[in-house]
Formats: C-alpha cells, sequence, structure tokens
C-alpha cells in the first residue's frame, strides 16, 4: 500500500474523524452495558477505554508519523498508518485494518460490534 | 550528562502525564525505575570493534529513539556484549536496558525471538508503554540484521 497521506493537517482531520466516530459507538455501547469496570474517556488525542478485568485499550494519535497507535490487552502495541485510496487505518506489517482488530477482539467483550459504524467514505476524504 | 539526562526525563514524564492526570497520578512502576537509575550496558562500542551490529530505531520527533548494539563472536554465533544509549521516556530506557540484559549471552536466533510481550510483563508496563517494548523488541532485530549484513555484503 503506498497512498498514505502527505499532509499533516489532512492527517489529523482523518485521525479526529476517525477516533470521534469510535468514541460515540462506544459511548452508544457503553450506555447499554453492565460490563463492571467499564469506562471510556477521550481528550487530548488519547481515548482509554477500561473493560473491567478484560483490560484497558488505548488508542492515540501519533502525529509525527502521521500514524494512529493502538494498545490492546490482547494482542499488544500497533501503529496503524492511513491508507487513502482504501480509507482504512492498517497495520503495514500484515494489512489488517484497525477497525478489523478491535471489532474481532471487543466482540467477545461487548457483543457483535462496528467501532466505525456510521462514518461515512465522504467523511474520510 | 546525568543532569541533561534528567532534564529529558523529566520533561518527556511531563509530557506524558498530561492525557493520564485525568483519570489521576500514575507512576512508574519499580523496576522501571530501578533500570533508570540502574540503567545496564549503557554505552556504545568503539567504531573500530569488529563483530557489532547497530540497530537504531525511533525517532526524536515521536520522543523515542533507541540504539542498540551488539557484539557478537563470529565462532560460536553468539552475543558477548551489548550496549545501548535510548533517548526517550522511563519505560523506553528500561524496555531497551532490560533487553540488553536479556539477550547477552543468547545466540542470534535466540535474541531475534525476544518478544516485546516479555518485555511488558516483566516489567509491568502500563498499556500506554506497550509501544516501548515494541521498540526494543525492533530494535535487536535491527542490530541483528545490520550484523548479518555485516558479515555477508555479497548478499
Amino acid at each position: 500500500m503506498d497512498s498514505i497521506i502527505a499532509l499533516p493537517h489532512t492527517y489529523h482531520r482523518i485521525a479526529d474523524v476517525t477516533l470521534d466516530q469510535i468514541m460515540d459507538n462506544l459511548e452508544v455501547i457503553g450506555d447499554e452495558t453492565d460490563l463492571a469496570g467499564f469506562d471510556l474517556e477521550y481528550s487530548q488525542g488519547v481515548l482509554t477505554l477500561r473493560l473491567g478485568e478484560h483490560g484497558t485499550y488505548v488508542l492515540n494519535k501519533q502525529p509525527p508519523n502521521k500514524q494512529i497507535w493502538l494498545s490492546s490487552p490482547k494482542s499488544g502495541p500497533k501503529r496503524y498508518d492511513y491508507d487513502i485510496k482504501e480509507h482504512k487505518w492498517f497495520y503495514h506489517r500484515d494489512n489488517h485494518t484497525m477497525d478489523e482488530l478491535l471489532n474481532e477482539e471487543l466482540k467477545d467483550i461487548l457483543g457483535d460490534l462496528d467501532v466505525l459504524a456510521g462514518l461515512a467514505t465522504e467523511d474520510l476524504e | 550528562m546525568l543532569r541533561n539526562t534528567l532534564t529529558l526525563l523529566n520533561r518527556n514524564t511531563r509530557l506524558i502525564q498530561r492525557p493520564l492526570s485525568l483519570s489521576g497520578t500514575r507512576y512508574y512502576h519499580e523496576k522501571v525505575i530501578d533500570h533508570y537509575e540502574h540503567p545496564r550496558n549503557v554505552g556504545s562500542f568503539a567504531k573500530t570493534e569488529t563483530g557489532v551490529g547497530t540497530g537504531l530505531v525511533g525517532a526524536p520527533a515521536c520522543g523515542d529513539v533507541m540504539k542498540l548494539q551488539i557484539k557478537v563472536d563470529d565462532d560460536t554465533g553468539k552475543i558477548v556484549d551489548v550496549k545501548f544509549k535510548t533517548f526517550g521516556c522511563g519505560s523506553a530506557i528500561a524496555s531497551s536496558s532490560f533487553m540488553t540484559e536479556r539477550v547477552r549471552g543468547l545466540t542470534l536466533d535466540e535474541a531475534g525471538q525476544i518478544k516485546n510481550t516479555e518485555i511488558a510483563k516483566e516489567l509491568c508496563l502500563p498499556p500506554v508503554k506497550l509501544h516501548c517494548s515494541m521498540l526494543a523488541e525492533d530494535a535487536i532485530k535491527a542490530a541483528i540484521k545490520d550484523y548479518r549484513s555485516k558479515r555477508t555484503p555479497n548478499r
């Protein structure tokens, strides 16, 4: 994948839109779940999702690299680059996408979900 | 040099603590502090030394740079000496310091197997610092790759 973002302000806009959408979707789930220890926080570009005994997920922007960084209690740290053609945040080592990983890991804890639900391609242009 | 390192550490600690401060103060685990106050194998090998592989990973703009060097015995293929220099937060310093201890005496294949998860577990790194352990794994792999590329220049 060689289509990476060129401009910083484009990166910030797309990363913010992505994290905002994830936050919104997780908030809805949070309101409905009875998982002990569920907590959600998003400030200064850092999204922290606490899931009680299942551990804590952290998503943050990494502007110098134009990446989003993920820390998963299940699969560890990952760094995602944005592919402007596919409109996806992907991991360059095996090409999986950030939302694929999150949906896969979180569905066992929070039920089937799509962390990017509601995000339209136009929002990511 | 120590004062500079402390200043850097303080600055980096403050920068990193800002997003966490909303949910209360966080502290570095005592194992991390131990590596910071008593880092193992700090330094560099002389440029003239043979059998050395150097891994340089990270970027100053990101806040973390690690240089990890291995000295390998050509006959046994084992790592006989290790040195590191890290610019970054306490967790980054501890991760690379721990890595140097861990790989001493190992073969290159064994050293390349060490995973970031082992470092994170050993140092009890919090979620936001798992990336530091990944960087240490990248550093040893880069050092191994560098050593091997020097040994077989025709490949």
